[in-house]
């Protein structure tokens, strides 16, 4: 088992240089001169440019202006932001908590609703539960989460008042972004739960199980699910790459505050520092947590570190 | 195969439990509503309420009843006495001289005085202060003198009457200097100033809340009462999202909001239970910056041609409904307004033929215009924000057309629209600029701007320079609006760009909230609001 984490978080050093190479470069490929567009809203003296030009290292050789990016990102120093003057990694600090719990509580609806719904559909083979779960599952899949969100808010918060449409904090503020945002991935979830539970009951021991003449629901509990479950925790994990993402649109919708609004913000401002320092704290955060679901997969699945 | 153990299952869910917990710090409930409390839903959140240091309006529109300035404007345009009692100015215009109040305080105690305007004012001009719209507001600022302690004098290198409009504009607006000495970057979310409203607290991305400051025991310049201000707490919500912003004050999660959409606005100014407030912005409209050096458009009779060819009504009537008025000259009407400049150029596309005609451009079979095999060819150069160009770009596309003219639009991100604009590399940019004195157009079309600032039409005209220099200097008001008149007609004459569109700043409220008065910057200010019950 050691091993096999030894190797996965290895494996991890390659991606994360690849990420800091892909974030870095952000600032060459975008046409023009950086500084010039980064402070094309403030009224500059030539001074003031070059003083920028200076603070961000700019003027040094590449190669050397890379050392120190991913030398001064190793130490937690992301840079300072240009549009609010604070340390990125404060700014990051600052929406994390927000975001996690959003990504969090969509996890919840999206586990809380596929998984059942999948085992549903599986049991009742072709039924109309089956058709049923399934075109919830469809519906899921197709609606777009701003969609989702403009419609809960329509229902929910103006027709029958029930939630507020804005704001962070407390469970009110969460439940209908955390299920515009959940919906996709409890879609998701219920079709995998539905075939891999089809796949599972027919399996000898699944009917060994009946045979020693253990009840219907213990055995689907029991034996099956359980096993049934397992390819799900892989889709946990890159599904929480997909909540990230989401959580840019859910955020604006929702007036969350949070790591998407900080991203969109901070491209929408040209402050550089912020989206690259943000981006990659993001790509770092999703490469970890495949990690981790990995080492759970093996945790919970011996066959895995075995093959 | 052997089903995994329900420990297992138990520890991996534990496990996820605890991280989660670790990585969520708890997070406080937005403030309670109580009577007093009027929340207001904004379309973006600033990026520092330090009054010197934000290059952005969203600043001024929270601020504008917590930092005080020297002079007030009201929307009527004049100045009167704010913390300042009186002001005069040198003979040679090199000189403001400002008797100020001797019975006001910061809302940390911090006496107000003359030692701490002049402290604001240098604290601008440090070079090691990134400063904001602030620094070109104080233009060529050479220190203050303290005269006695409540007597300044602000000097500058060169007359610079632009200063006097400035200096009632919150750019210039005045912060205590104790908290900007102690209290290091707290200035950016919670900046302390003399006004009757003061900055509480500030959540990032969500809120800022002001509360009545208790001691204000003045008369505010826009209200007819004495004494604190009516409201308890006024909560700024920050809701990008136009649809969930209109949302929210219908369901009555905000009772105020900024920047209605168009396709909402009809439903509210129908509905007895909202009023909505409409002002105009002081500045530059909506226009597109002829670019007079990239040919065809270094052809006069071309760019004249596009003037009379765009039809603006077709503007107000398809995109804006409701949130503009036709634009004219160069500054908005509320700047300055004349029957010369809105005469001169109605829409006449049969002008615009004319005037094609005479330029050598015949009309040619595919119904594009052509000289010497050459079709008549404008690239518009359009910020592309995600959801297709600006609908302007496309309105001129179909308006010029159907005179003959191609007009290609070059949908970009922001970045490299920058920068084609400083490099004159396309035929002009739609911008729009706000600015409180008619020298905004100094940035506009004076030479020394070319590639540095928005002097997109690069235009260099030694005329115009001089105009805009003479503004500068001129301290009579009659004399300078004289002087602007002159600049506007002659930018008109030479048809160094195409107003658009006048936008309005554009407020609702719900029918209860009462009393929200505007600046002429039209930003509220609040001390008289209430909330009807």
């Amino acid at each position: 088992m050691l091993t096999y984490v030894g190797r996965r978080i290895l494996a991890v050093v390659p991606v994360l240089f690849g990420v800091t190479l892909a974030v870095f470069s952000m600032l060459f490929l975008v046409p023009g001169d950086p500084v010039k567009i980064m402070l094309a809203e403030f009224v500059t003296t030539p001074d003031q440019i070059a003083q920028m030009r200076a603070q961000l290292h700019l003027d040094e050789p590449v190669i050397e202006q890379y050392g120190r990016f991913v030398a001064n990102a190793l130490r937690g120093d992301l840079g300072v932001s240009i549009r609010s003057r604070r340390p990125v990694a404060a700014e990051i600090a600052e929406n994390i908590g927000s975001t996690g719990l959003l990504a969090l509580a969509s996890m919840m609806v999206a586990i809380g609703l596929g998984v059942p719904l999948g085992l549903l559909a599986a049991l009742g083979r072709n039924s109309w539960l089956d058709v049923a779960a399934m075109v919830v599952a469809l519906l899921g899949v197709a609606m777009p989460s701003f969609w989702l969100g403009f419609l809960l808010i329509f229902v929910f918060s103006l027709h029958l008042g029930w939630l507020p449409a804005t704001g962070g904090g407390d469970l009110p503020h969460l439940v209908m972004p955390a299920v515009a945002l959940g919906m996709i991935a409890a879609a998701i979830i219920a079709r995998l739960t539905r075939s891999s539970m089809l796949e599972v009951l027919g399996q000898d021991y699944v009917r060994t199980a009946r045979a020693k003449g253990l009840g219907g629901a213990s055995v689907i509990v029991r034996h099956a699910l359980r096993n049934a479950l397992i390819p799900v925790v892989t889709v946990f994990g890159l599904q929480f790459g997909n909540l990230l993402a989401g959580a840019v649109i859910v955020e604006t919708v929702f007036s969350r505050p949070g790591l998407g609004r900080l991203i969109v913000g901070g491209i929408l401002a040209k402050d550089f520092p912020l989206v690259q320092g943000t981006v990659l704290f993001v790509a770092a955060a999703y490469v970890l947590i495949n990690v981790v679901v990995d080492v759970a997969y093996a945790y919970v699945d011996p066959r895995i570190r075995i093959g | 195969m052997r089903p995994v153990p329900t420990w297992k299952w138990a520890t991996l869910a534990l496990v996820v439990l605890a991280v989660a917990a670790a990585g969520v710090p708890s997070i406080r409930p937005a403030g309670a509503q109580g009577g007093g409390t009027l929340v207001v839903g904004l379309d973006q959140e600033p990026p520092t309420l330090d009054p010197h240091a934000s290059p952005s309006a969203v600043t001024y529109q929270i601020i504008a009843s917590v930092t005080e300035n020297l002079l007030y404007r009201g929307p009527d345009g004049k100045l009167v006495p704010w913390l300042a009692e009186s002001w005069t100015v040198a003979r040679d215009g090199r000189s403001v001289t400002f008797k100020l109040r001797r019975d006001v305080k910061f809302h940390d105690g911090t006496p107000f005085n003359a030692d701490a305007v002049k402290f604001n004012f240098d604290r601008i001009v440090d070079p090691k202060f990134k400063a904001g719209g602030s620094r070109a507001a104080l233009g060529s600022y050479a220190g203050s003198k303290v005269l006695d302690e409540f007597t300044l004098q602000v000097l500058f290198e060169t007359p610079y009457s632009p200063f006097l409009n400035s200096v009632a504009s919150g750019v210039l607006s005045l912060v205590s200097p104790k908290a900007v000495r102690e209290s290091g970057d707290a200035v950016h979310t919670r900046p302390v100033g003399t006004g009757p409203f003061m900055m509480k607290d500030y959540v990032a991305k969500d809120h800022a809340t002001m509360v009545r400051f208790p001691g204000y025991a003045r008369k505010a310049p826009w209200s007819d009462r004495t004494g604190p201000a009516r409201l308890e707490t006024v909560v700024w919500k920050f809701i990008p999202e136009p649809g969930t912003r209109v949302t929210t004050l219908e369901s009555g999660e905000t009772q105020g909001i900024y920047l209605v959409p168009a396709q909402s606005l009809p439903r509210l100014e129908k509905d007895p239970g909202f009023r909505v407030e409409k002002l105009p912005w002081p500045g530059v409209p909506r226009i597109w910056l002829l670019n007079v050096t990239k040919p065809p458009l270094d052809d006069v009779r071309v760019r004249r041609a596009v003037n009379f060819a765009v039809d603006k009504d077709a503007f107000l009537a398809t995109v804006y409904r409701g949130t503009g008025l036709k634009a004219f000259a160069p500054l908005t009407a509320v700047m300055l307004d004349d029957p010369a400049l809105r005469q001169a150029y109605p829409f006449d596309p049969e002008k615009a033929k004319a005037l094609l005609g005479e330029a050598g451009w015949a009309p040619g079979a595919d119904g594009i215009r052509a000289k010497a095999g050459q079709r008549l060819e404008i690239v518009l150069n359009a910020i592309e924000y995600g959801g297709g160009a600006d609908p302007t770009a496309q309105l001129i596309q179909s308006s010029l057309r159907d005179v003959g003219i191609d007009v290609k639009i070059k949908a970009q991100a922001r970045p490299p629209w920058y920068e084609d604009n400083y490099r004159c590399a396309t035929h002009g940019p739609v911008m729009f600029l706000r600015s409180i004195d008619p020298d905004g157009l100094w940035s506009l079309f004076h030479s020394s701007q070319v590639g540095a600032n928005f002097n997109w039409s690069c235009v260099k005209n030694a005329k115009l320079d001089g105009l805009l220099a003479d503004g500068r200097r001129e301290a009579d008001p009659a004399k300078r609006r004289a002087i602007y008149l002159a600049a506007e007609k002659l930018a008109l004459d030479e048809a160094l760009t195409v107003p658009l569109v006048d936008e309005l700043a554009v407020w609702a409220f719900r029918a209860p909230v009462q009393g929200v008065k505007y600046n002429f910057n039209a930003y509220p200010v609040l001390s008289d609001a209430t909330i009807r019950r």
